[in-house]
């Protein structure tokens, strides 16, 4: 042990075998247990689980502080610790989460759905409101179809995308997957249940999500769609089937449980090529928008573009500390001399073009012209080499795997603290500038990095802050809780809410979409879910 | 023609794969009753992951961070397999917490004592 490295920013620092006091349990002890829902007693709950044992046996409950250990992780902020689950239960058929489903309505137990629970920087399995049993669908993996004519397929909420993408090149399947930037141990049925986004030209993921098999509160299966036709063979290929368009329910949700998903997969194209677009200023914020939204909206350029600050882009591979000293603000000047110095700009927006020699060839000049208009470099691997976040972005944008962003993570300290915040704006200029102003004038103020994306869409911008905080220093988690408050408060005023948001402010974030949607939700949620088990408080939905 | 020739089946080997581009897809499926299926390593459809062996765990999950400049080396450093364990399960700093759902009990046993008496890789990098 004595050779390890021991600085404290190493994931293995500050001594393993203290690891339990640095708070890296559930938070929870025997004399201080998580606390139960308020309705609950303590027989109530212990006759939920007896039961949960019953139906998927011993080994796949967890209800003691350690077994929960791994359930009870995050990287939100959470200076209360009101994001603790008291339990775990794990099924591995859609007949168990029936059964499950049940029980909770019996006991009146609230379940915390998750698919692959790698819901990073919005809570991992961690649920909304205390008293929840996280109900943990990952032991469902079973990839049910592949079609390779028309590119789709359906699958259970516990493949990852990189078991997707194994099948697909163990048989030789000429499809690819899209993936967020943590795709190995995430999957497409979480990301796409909370309408998250990828970098091919299939990269907005609800887009591209055809039927769902869904556990209902009461215990009925439903399926979407045309899945409820018998000898249907358009599950996957017609997304509306009849009537009200349902699926959108069961996203970012607590109105059923999601036991499969259909979804299309794009053919993989002769030839793909992807683009860095290096700009030099803090200030080409605009220039940049304006010239990508035409391409986008267009979509000559097809694909999710990331347009990526250089703080950003630095965090994922370099430590705070090695641009400033601790204690100093990142400002401009080290962060132009540290982006340079790794072939970097201050922005650097990332896209591909997918199509044949011929359809490439002709479009990369029309787009060349208007990009270096706005001031950048246009880049290509000729250009760009083995440069690690080049790399990094050419392999997401074909759906390839990594996990490089993770290194955000230990920006900071001892690291492991960060909080998405994910405002949403109309792809325009003014507005992206607009919000950089304020993001970066309410992050310093706190003491904060403005670590900062924008995910240009067809139309829109989604704004990709990483709040990034050392989580083993209590005070620098409640000034993140603070600093996440005010970004909420002070860009909602301006019109500007979350696409997503974490476990630690559904309720905030929800409170901006207006009372009237608030109680369309609530009765949705009373007459589906009367008793009110299914993830209460996702999205700030209670009954 | 049945409806299970219309579906992808689990096919490999270098043949199978120049039959499968798309221009010769038609021909694979007419061509695919003939082939004798050889018993793949990877996940069939329909059935859950299998219990997967260290070093793929490592390759598909750990390695992407640790050597990569993300996470701190692990491999050749006898880390304990006790230690292992505990940070697997429990996330230390930075890293996430990996549940007895996506990392079974046997598996990390097997995996534990599999980076313990791991050797160094040269192309590995990182702090
Ligand atoms: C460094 C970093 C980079 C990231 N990059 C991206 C990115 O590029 N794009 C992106 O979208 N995200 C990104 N994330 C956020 C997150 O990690 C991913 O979105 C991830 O895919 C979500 O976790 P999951 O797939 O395991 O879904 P889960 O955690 O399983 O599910 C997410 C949520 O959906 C609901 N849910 C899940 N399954 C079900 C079900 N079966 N029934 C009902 N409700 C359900 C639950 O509320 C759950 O909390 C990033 C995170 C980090 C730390």
């Amino acid at each position: 042990m004595n050779e390890l490295n021991l600085d404290r920013r190493g994931l293995l620092g500050a001594g393993l075998a203290s690891a339990a006091s640095l708070g890296l349990g559930t938070g929870a002890s025997a004399q201080n247990p998580a606390p139960l829902a308020p309705h609950m007693s303590k027989a109530d709950f212990a006759g939920a689980m007896k039961a949960f044992r019953g139906v998927v046996g011993n080994e796949w409950v967890f209800g003691d502080e350690e077994a929960v250990a791994p359930y009870a992780k995050v990287y939100v902020p959470d200076p209360l610790g009101r994001h603790v689950p008291v339990g775990a239960v794990c099924p591995q058929s859609v007949e168990q989460v029936q059964e499950i489903v049940r029980i909770a309505n019996t006991y009146r137990q609230p379940l915390w759905p998750v698919s692959t629970g790698k819901n990073m920087g919005y809570g991992m399995t961690a649920p909304a409101t205390p008293g929840q049993v996280v109900l943990d669908l990952k032991r469902m993996n079973r990839i049910l179809e592949v079609d390779a004519d028309l590119g789709t397929c359906l699958l259970e909420p516990g493949v990852t995308y990189q078991q997707l993408k194994d099948y697909l090149v163990e048989n030789n399947i000429p499809l690819w997957i899209d993936v967020p930037t943590v795709g190995p141990i995430a999957s497409p049925v979480g990301n796409t249940l909370d309408r998250g986004v990828g970098y091919t030209p299939y990269g907005e993921h609800f887009l591209f999500q055809c039927g769902m098999e869904v556990v209902l509160a009461d215990g009925q299966v439903m399926r979407t769609g045309m899945g409820s036709i018998k000898g249907s063979t358009a599950w996957q290929a017609f997304k509306w089937g009849y009537g009200p368009y349902l699926d959108g329910l069961f996203t970012q949700s607590n109105f059923g449980v999601v036991t499969k998903m259909g979804l299309w997969l794009m053919p993989k194209p002769p030839v793909y090529k992807p683009f860095m677009v290096r700009h030099g200023e803090m200030a080409d914020v605009p220039r940049i928008i304006e010239a990508m939204r035409p391409l986008r909206v267009s979509n000559l350029v097809a694909n999710c573009n990331l347009m990526m600050s250089a703080s950003y882009q630095l965090a994922m591979f370099r430590r705070r500390h090695e641009i400033v000293p601790d204690g100093a603000v990142l400002d401009e000047a080290s962060l132009k001399k540290a982006a340079k110095a790794n072939g970097l700009g201050m922005w650097n927006t990332y896209f591909a073009l997918y199509g044949t020699e011929q359809t490439v060839a002709a479009v990369e000049p029309i787009i060349r012209a208007s990009l270096t208009a706005s001031g950048g470099e246009v880049l290509t691997s000729a250009e760009m080499g083995d440069n690690p976040w080049f790399h990094h972005h050419a392999t997401l944008m074909e759906g390839g795997l990594n996990l490089d962003e993770i290194g955000l993570l230990r920006w900071r300290g001892a690291g492991g603290g960060l909080a998405w915040f994910a405002p949403v704006a109309a792809a325009r200029g003014v507005e992206a500038e607009r919000q950089t102003a304020l993001a970066r004038e309410i992050l310093e103020r706190h003491g904060f990095d403005y670590t900062a994306a924008y995910a240009i869409g067809w139309r829109d911008l989604h704004h990709i802050i990483a709040l990034l905080f050392d989580k083993s220093d209590a005070e620098q988690e409640k000034k993140a809780d603070a600093c996440y408050r005010e970004l909420v408060t002070r860009f909602g005023e301006q019109g500007w809410a979350s696409y997503r948001t974490g476990v630690n402010s559904m309720d905030l974030v929800a409170q901006q979409y207006g009372a009237v949607n608030r109680e369309f939700n609530a009765k949705i949620k009373r007459a589906v879910d009367p008793n009110g088990i299914l993830a209460p408080g996702k999205s700030g939905i209670t009954g | 023609m049945p409806e299970a020739l219309l579906r992808p089946r689990p096919l490999c080997g270098r043949t199978l794969r120049s039959l499968l581009r798309p221009s010769a897809i038609a021909l694979a499926v007419l061509a695919a009753p003939g082939l004798a299926v050889p018993a793949l390593a990877g996940q069939k459809p329909g059935e859950v992951q299998a219990e997967r062996a260290p070093d793929e765990i490592y390759a598909k999950t750990c390695g992407y961070c640790h050597g990569r400049n993300v996470g701190p080396i692990i491999l050749g450093r006898k880390l304990p397999a006790e230690t292992v364990k505990y940070i697997v399960r429990h996330g230390q700093n930075g890293m996430p917490a990996f549940r007895p759902t996506e990392v079974t009990p046997a598996e990390l046993d097997a995996l534990a004592k599999w980076v313990e008496k791991s050797k160094a890789r040269k192309d590995e990098h990182g702090y």
